[in-house]
């Protein structure tokens, strides 16, 4: 690394800073000074910038400038920020009067040190208004500063005092706001508004007694209609308690009076004194005694109908029997009975039975779907219909003959294997599995390196080319095991019936 | 260099905390975060500030990524299938070299820090 330049900064001469979040950001500190502060954390002091950090904090790191403890906060009263603290575990008035406004507990502990203003450090963040956000539901610990009459210059380096940055001004001009006060005062208004009558319509839907109101005569005063309501209101009350004066009766009918009588009012009040008196001696239930009135009463009522013998004088009487023969009632009465007395003797009766039996053609001849349907899933699994194929031939034709066999043709069946199993007796889904892995051999075997040396990755892949061959013919063969067992099974049995018993299978 | 070392002994004999433009120095600020997003808003961020008040800044250099691995198993006992986790950790970091004096450096990278960026600043003689 010969005939480097000198770097931009030389590191024995130069004093490093770091940026970190300050520790004692409470009120007793300058309120414009930020979170952050510059703190010296390299070791070598013989160099310093004086115009760097404050000339205070710099004094307290350089007073023992080899430990490790150089900037850290001093103990038992030094530096301004112990300065004022109370005797004892009494707190200063104000200072406890501020706790309990937080709603933090008053025990003696000044909670206030505990406390970190929200300053705004993060420059890059942006307000983004947004419209559904209720400010009267805020709750109390938020604060609103209102900040529309600051200005800041864009010349932000001076300001006319020294030493104050004109971006710091900013929080000392806004003044706090109450929140409400932020929100348009209309919309608080509207909100406040319990009072909704000012947005009632001229234009008056029905009010609640609009009946009474359309029954009065016109020029008539709105007392009366209260009056009224209040009345009825409290006939409804009356009405259903036993005691019933004729005070309260007169009540409605003076009022009532008020207006133009009309027949049907007269009516009204005689129904109305007939129940009110009638509920004065019975209350809700009817009695037996009053059987007979209530007869009569029905009696009267429906006159217009015609019903004769309405009450029952000593049996008990259908309605059916207290019709007369004239009326098609009666008729009807007369016609159900007979099909009743047909219906009821008609079991007695001998009867023609009618054999209807089924043509024998249509039994016996089978149909697909009943054929199918004799069929049951445990030997016939459902499965893809398809067109039978051709009979495959289980024997492939000898391709190369041996010299010397004359006779050996398609019929010869070979031997093959540990279970000495016939070779193309078994099924060919064996075959297709045994291609396959052939197929996987033969493709992978291919990029043989044709360079002598071979690097580094073209033997990785070569290995894992292998090492893959060698998973799946490992595959394969569990497979293959497993069906060879069934096969083996199967063989056993056919051998065992038809071939000597000296062929010994496994 | 006479004069350097001329202005350098200058600069330690004034006492107070008196700003003037004329004291330049070398600084190099090196911000390091985990988030790139954060780092490079306050990359450019200062760039821009620095631009605003004519000051020969270069940068930001780009140091490499250090990625911290920590590869450990998932499993709170050693049984199951041997299932590993890992975790990286990625810091960022990028250097500017600006050549002005230390006060207005102070201004610039008091205002504008995002969370999560850790900002040094090594100040030498020019």
């Amino acid at each position: 690394m010969g005939g480097r330049k000198k770097g931009f900064i030389d590191k024995k001469r130069s004093a490093t800073y770091t940026l970190v979040a300050r520790d004692s950001a409470s009120s007793s500190s300058n309120p414009l000074s930020t979170d952050r502060v510059f703190v010296r954390t390299d070791n070598h002091h013989e160099y310093s910038v004086p115009g760097f950090i404050d000339s205070d904090e710099e004094q307290y790191n350089r007073d023992d400038e080899s430990s490790i403890f150089a900037d850290a906060v001093e103990d038992a009263g030094v530096g301004p920020r112990y300065a004022e603290r109370g005797s004892g575990s009494g707190l200063p008035e104000d200072v406890r009067k501020e706790i309990l406004e937080l709603g933090l507990p008053d025990d003696g502990y000044n909670y206030l040190t505990h406390l970190r203003d929200i300053r705004n450090e993060g420059a890059g963040s942006a307000y983004y208004d947004n419209p559904r956000a209720r400010f009267d539901l805020v709750p109390l610990d938020v604060k609103a500063y209102d900040a529309s009459r600051v200005r800041v210059s864009s010349d932000a380096v001076k300001e006319e005092e020294p030493g104050v940055e004109s971006i710091y001004n900013v929080a000392s001009k806004s003044a706090p706001v109450r929140v409400q006060k932020v929100v348009d005062p209309d919309v608080t208004r509207l909100l406040d508004d319990s009072d909704l009558s000012r947005f009632g319509s001229d234009v008056e839907d029905l009010e609640e007694d609009f009946v009474l109101v359309a029954n009065q005569p016109e020029g008539e005063e709105e007392e009366n209609e209260d009056v009224h309501v209040k009345k009825v209101s409290s006939d409804v009350e009356i009405r259903y308690e036993s005691a019933s004066d004729d005070d309260v009766d007169d009540g409605p009918e003076d009022s009532a009076q008020q207006r133009v009588r009309r027949p049907l009012d007269e009516e009204f009040d005689e129904a109305f004194k007939e129940y009110i008196s009638s509920e004065e001696d019975e209350g809700p239930t009817f009695g037996d005694d009053n059987q007979e009135e209530l007869a009569e009463k029905l009696k009267d009522a429906l006159k217009e109908f015609h019903i004769e013998d309405a009450v029952q004088e000593e049996k008990y009487k259908v309605p059916a029997d207290s019709v007369t023969e004239d009326q098609e009632s009666a008729q009807i009465i007369r016609k159900c009975t007979e099909y009743a007395q047909n219906y009821l003797n008609e079991s007695e009766d001998e009867k023609e039975v009618l054999l209807v039996s089924e043509s024998s053609d249509e039994s016996e001849a089978w149909d697909c779907e009943t054929i199918i349907s004799t069929y049951s899933n445990l030997e016939n699994h459902p499965a893809k219909i398809g067109a039978p194929g051709k009979p495959k031939s289980l024997l492939p034709p000898k391709s190369i003959p041996f010299p010397g066999d004359v006779g050996v043709g398609n019929d010869v069946i070979t031997l093959r294997g540990k279970e000495m199993l016939p070779v193309n007796y078994l099924p060919q889904r064996k075959r297709i599995m045994e291609g396959l892995v052939r197929e996987k051999l033969g493709s992978v075997e291919k990029p043989k390196k044709v360079v002598g040396e071979e690097s580094k990755e073209e033997k990785k892949e070569r290995k894992a080319a292998l090492k893959n061959e060698r998973r799946e013919a490992r595959k394969a063969k569990k497979e293959l095991k497993g069906l060879y067992k069934s096969e083996t099974q199967r063989a056993h049995k056919a051998v065992a019936v038809t071939g000597p018993s000296s062929v010994h299978l496994m | 260099m006479a004069a350097a070392v001329g202005y350098g002994a200058m600069k330690q004999t004034k006492l107070g905390v008196e700003e003037s433009h004329d004291q330049l120095n070398r600084i190099r600020i090196t911000l390091s975060s985990r988030d790139v997003k954060n780092l490079e808003k306050v990359c450019a961020d200062l760039v821009k500030g620095a631009k605003d008040k004519q000051l020969r800044i270069k940068g930001p250099v780009r140091i490499p990524t250090k990625v911290l691995n920590i590869t450990t198993r998932k499993s709170p006992c050693g049984e199951g299938t041997n299932t590993w986790d890992r975790f990286e950790f990625r810091i960022h970091k990028r250097v500017l070299d600006l050549i002005s004096s230390p006060d207005v450096v102070k201004q610039i990278t008091s205002i504008n820090i995002e969370p999560g960026v850790e900002v040094e600043v090594t100040i030498a003689d020019v």
